[in-house]
């Protein structure tokens, strides 16, 4: 046969000379703290300058020192290491969270995006119904009423969390779906489970990674409300929330005491976010003529 | 300062607008890219000057350039000379007040041109001041939207009180051009004016375009890809390429003899519309950026007569003849050659009986597609306002190894009779028989017979941006369709060179993704696509109708070849009466969602019998005087068309 050849005009060869960019000053200090609250969750008791339940009652309420870096609380236990060892807390159940609702969510909002009609009516009536809930409320009856620990917390949350996943899921599919590419899997009769898991949506995957981060800023915030309230983590475990109201008392003797966890909180759920944001920016950029 | 080509316009008077050495460059994020290399050109009163360029070639950045309004990021150096002063050098107010009265733009797409929340009459009026510059009462702006309205052929007052969205698309666009002349401009551009609409509308609209210019008198600049419109409208034709200024001429003599090897490559890679041609000329590639091209001749990495001078500098546009400029260096060497290989094409034309032997020649075998009276019905029973019927009742008969033509505007059904034939749409009646199988009712074939069907019928997309999955590099999408047909394949990786060799990709395209392919390439890799489960009809749906002219010749050549390996029967479904010529040896003329001719292509194309069919053939553009003269009947009948019936998009 004789072969048309496109010869290779050397334009879309030629090395780009866009630089990748430089992630912002800002994106770098995100993703510092997030690093070391990760560190922290992981190796904590081993950073720790004191154990985090080790009590030392001659040092109670003391103001942050060159010892007792944050200061102690009203035990004497050293705020600084019970930061660190809350971090796992911190970091466990709303990665837990953000990853179940990324699951339930992502496979309900493939399914009802994809199939469309009864399928779709079904599934996102039921996001509505979940989405109507008073999140938080229904968290704490359950938690508070039924008893149950951190875990029955993280898997309320994570049932009040899937709707967002499965609307934003559901709504780039229906965008995805009658594109060409699609289209042409479907004539050549490939599977629906790999058309919606294999096509669809790795082209949707920014928009999930960022809605990811959200998630986990947004249930790190529920979950030390939570504990805020005294529900979910048990007493003696450290943890930001539960520090934050238990050393409120101490605002007048030692402020780190209870600032201390808050800024911690604020700080991991705004780089989370941060990053959320700049992840999907970067990411929508791949697979784009730029 | 070298002399603007074209001086002296027509008029003879001094020249309206003065390019000089316009040089268009943007810098995002850091990096500096050129788009056009320093044109030159003037325009004189009266003249209508056309800017013909492939995309990528800068045309509607130096429309924007002209008239002040580029994008930011961008910038313009040079001179653009307007009565005594430099457009580049004017601060944004005094831009503004020259823009709409002095220089006006009209955009390509009538959709988004017009503010959907205004009514017509009210955006055309919106900045007339009456003699004391004040905004016209009332009485008074009825009259002057309706009187301007008249002007662009809208007898009908009752458009001034329409929104933009009841009306259609030809008839916003003459509103655009109304509002865009509202304040009597000296100049005006037209950024691709009828691209966006159909082709019985397109000759409407440059039909008026030019009654306005010529009873005004005003200075008209016509960007366009398509060379057949500039030659129709324009006094003079420019050609941009790579964002180099590469031939200018006027009209009729660009035409009857290029003097540079990229204009002729585009009117040899124009498909004719009266005759079918044994093998299309094709230039080679595809357009390159200007910055890659920019210390030679921007043709010449696709040049059949590429030497060593053209790659050394970047060669100067020159006076090659009396009022004729060119930028190639060779010009005078190879103006044989250039001659040769234009009547070589004209060798390469079947007359009207070979052509219509062809139609008889094939699809005398079985019938690889059979449809009798499909009908499809968009929207839900009984919300009876939403229901759009799409096909009223179609029958078809495609053979083994024909390629049949089906051609229509938009919203005839063409698209959705192909959709329904692969099975991504499910006709409301009617039956289609694939190979043997009735395949009308998708959803109750049994596994065995889908992938029968999935096996014999393939699809071929439009848009080449959107049809291979971004994510996917081509050798998985590809390896993919072979598993598809193939569970059992051993070699993915060899198959998957074999069918890029086929469709005329190297190799090693397989390691890509869709974004490192231009658009010709990644059209290539669709056709291998649906190559891959060896399917016995293709159904091409506008293939080639996304891409530059000098790539197009190149995708139809690959499906001429294809068919002739492969056996595939084609449907190829296209507004282009003229590729569909290229292709088809037989066609049906779908209007509304009904068959209203068939037959051999030469017959139906050179020998219409029904009105519709002739008047798309009429609507093809020609630079014969009479084609823009005689569009006022055809406006006439379809303009009160569209006035009693308010269309959707």
């Amino acid at each position: 046969m004789t072969v048309i050849t496109a010869p290779d005009t050397g334009v879309l060869v030629s090395p780009r000379k866009r630089g990748r960019r430089r992630p912002s000053l800002l994106i770098l200090l995100s993703f510092l703290i997030v690093l070391l609250v990760v560190a922290c969750a992981l190796f904590g008791s081993l950073l720790a300058p004191f154990g985090a339940n080790a009590q030392n009652l001659i040092v109670a309420t003391q103001a942050p020192s060159a010892h007792h870096l944050l200061g102690t609380d009203d035990f004497g236990r050293d705020i600084l290491s019970r930061i660190i060892v809350g971090a796992r807390a911190a970091v466990i159940g709303p990665a837990l969270i953000a990853v179940g609702a990324l699951i339930v969510g992502n496979v309900l909002g493939l399914v009802a995006g994809y199939f469309g009609g009864r399928v779709d009516y079904f599934i996102m009536r039921l996001a509505d119904l979940v989405w109507a809930l008073p999140g938080l409320l229904i968290a704490i009856v359950v938690v508070g009423v039924i008893g149950g620990g951190y875990y029955v917390a993280v898997v309320v949350l994570v049932v009040l969390t899937f709707p967002i996943d499965a609307r934003i899921v559901r709504g780039a599919v229906l965008q995805q779906r009658n594109m060409p590419y699609v289209e042409a899997a479907e004539t050549l009769g490939i599977a629906r489970s790999r058309i919606m898991l294999r096509h669809i949506w790795p082209n949707i995957l920014p928009l999930v990674v960022a809605n990811t981060f959200l998630n986990f800023a947004f249930s790190l915030v529920a979950l030390s409300a939570l504990s805020f309230l005294g529900l979910g983590v048990p007493l003696n475990t450290p943890d930001w929330g539960g520090m934050l109201s238990q050393n409120l008392s101490l605002i007048q003797g030692n402020a780190m005491a209870c600032l201390a966890p808050a800024i911690a909180l604020v700080l991991t759920a705004v780089s989370m976010n941060l990053i959320g944001d700049w992840s999907y920016e970067r990411l929508s950029d791949r697979g784009r003529a730029r | 300062m070298t002399v603007p080509p074209g001086a002296a316009g027509p008029a003879g008077g001094a020249p309206l607008l003065t390019v000089r050495g316009l040089r268009i460059s943007s810098r995002l994020q850091g990096v500096d890219r050129v788009i056009t290399t320093g044109s030159d050109f003037s325009l004189a009163p009266g003249e209508t000057l056309g800017i013909v360029g492939e995309s990528g070639s800068g045309k509607s950045l130096t429309a924007r350039a002209l008239i002040g309004l580029l994008p930011a990021g961008v910038h313009a150096e040079g001179e653009v000379e307007y009565r005594g002063r430099d457009i580049l050098k004017l601060p944004e107010r005094q831009l503004r007040q020259i823009r709409g009265s002095e220089l006006a733009m009209i955009f390509q797409d009538p959709f988004t041109m017009l503010n959907p929340l205004m009514r017509c009459g009210a955006q055309i009026v919106e900045l007339l001041r009456d003699e004391r510059g004040r905004p016209l009462k009332r009485a008074r702006a009825r009259q002057e939207a309706a009187r301007r309205l008249a002007e662009v052929g809208i007898a009908d007052a009752a458009v001034a009180d329409a929104y933009p969205f009841e009306l259609s698309g030809g008839m916003r666009q003459r509103v655009g051009i109304a509002a865009a002349i509202a304040r009597d401009p000296q100049v005006l551009i037209a950024d691709e004016p009828s691209t966006a609409l159909d082709v019985t509308t397109q000759r409407e609209i440059l039909a008026r375009l030019r009654e306005v210019q010529q009873t005004r008198g005003m200075g008209l600049i016509l960007i366009t890809h398509d060379l057949r419109v500039a030659f129709a409208l324009c006094d003079r034709v420019l050609v941009l390429y790579a964002g180099s200024v590469l031939e200018v001429a006027t009209a009729g003599a660009m035409e009857a003899e290029p003097l540079h090897p990229y204009t002729l490559g585009l009117l040899l890679s124009d498909p004719p519309v009266d005759r079918r041609l044994s093998h299309m000329a094709a230039i080679p590639g595809s357009v390159p950026s200007p910055d890659d091209v920019a210390t030679s001749c921007a043709f010449a990495p696709r040049c059949e007569w590429r030497a060593e001078i053209c790659t050394a500098a970047t060669p100067p546009l020159a006076e090659v003849a009396p009022a004729r400029w060119s930028a190639c260096v060779r010009v005078d060497g190879i103006e044989p050659l250039m001659q040769e290989a234009r009547s070589e094409t004209m060798a390469a034309r079947l007359d009207h009986e070979q052509e219509v032997a062809l139609a008889q020649e094939t699809g005398q075998d079985s019938a690889v597609v059979v449809t009798r009276d499909v009908e499809k019905v968009f929207g839900e029973s009984g919300q009876s306002g939403r229901r759009v019927t799409a096909l009223k009742g179609v029958s078809i008969e495609i053979g083994a190894d024909e390629a049949v033509g089906l051609v229509g505007e938009s919203g005839s059904g063409k698209s959705t009779l192909g959709r329904c034939l692969v099975g991504l749409e499910t006709p409301t009646a009617g039956t289609i028989v694939v190979n043997g199988i009735d395949t009308s009712q998708t959803g109750r074939l049994s596994a065995a017979d889908r992938r029968r069907l999935r096996r014999t019928v393939q699809m071929v997309f439009q848009d080449p941006y959107s049809t291979l999955n971004p994510v996917r590099t081509v050798g998985s999408t590809l390896g993919e369709a072979l598993s598809a047909a193939d569970g059992q394949i051993r070699d993915v990786r060899k198959a998957v060179g074999e069918l890029l060799e086929r469709v005329g990709l190297p190799v090693r395209y397989a390691e890509r993704k869709p974004v490192a392919l231009s658009g010709g390439e990644r059209q290539r890799v669709a056709v291998a696509r649906a190559l891959a489960v060896r399917p016995r009809l293709i159904v091409c749906d506008e293939p080639v109708s996304a891409l530059d002219v000098s790539v197009q010749a190149q995708i139809l050549n690959l499906l001429a070849e294809v068919r002739r390996e492969f056996g595939v029967s084609y449907l190829f479904i296209t507004h282009d009466l003229a590729v569909v010529r290229q292709v088809a040896e037989r066609v049906y003329v779908l209007c509304q969602g009904e068959v209203v001719e068939q037959g051999a292509t030469g017959d139906v194309l050179d020998n219409p019998q029904d009105p519709y069919t002739r008047k798309l053939v009429d609507s093809i553009p020609s630079s014969d005087e009479t084609w823009l003269a005689q569009a006022d009947e055809a406006a006439q009948d379809s303009t009160a068309q569209a006035a009693s019936t308010p269309q959707g998009a």
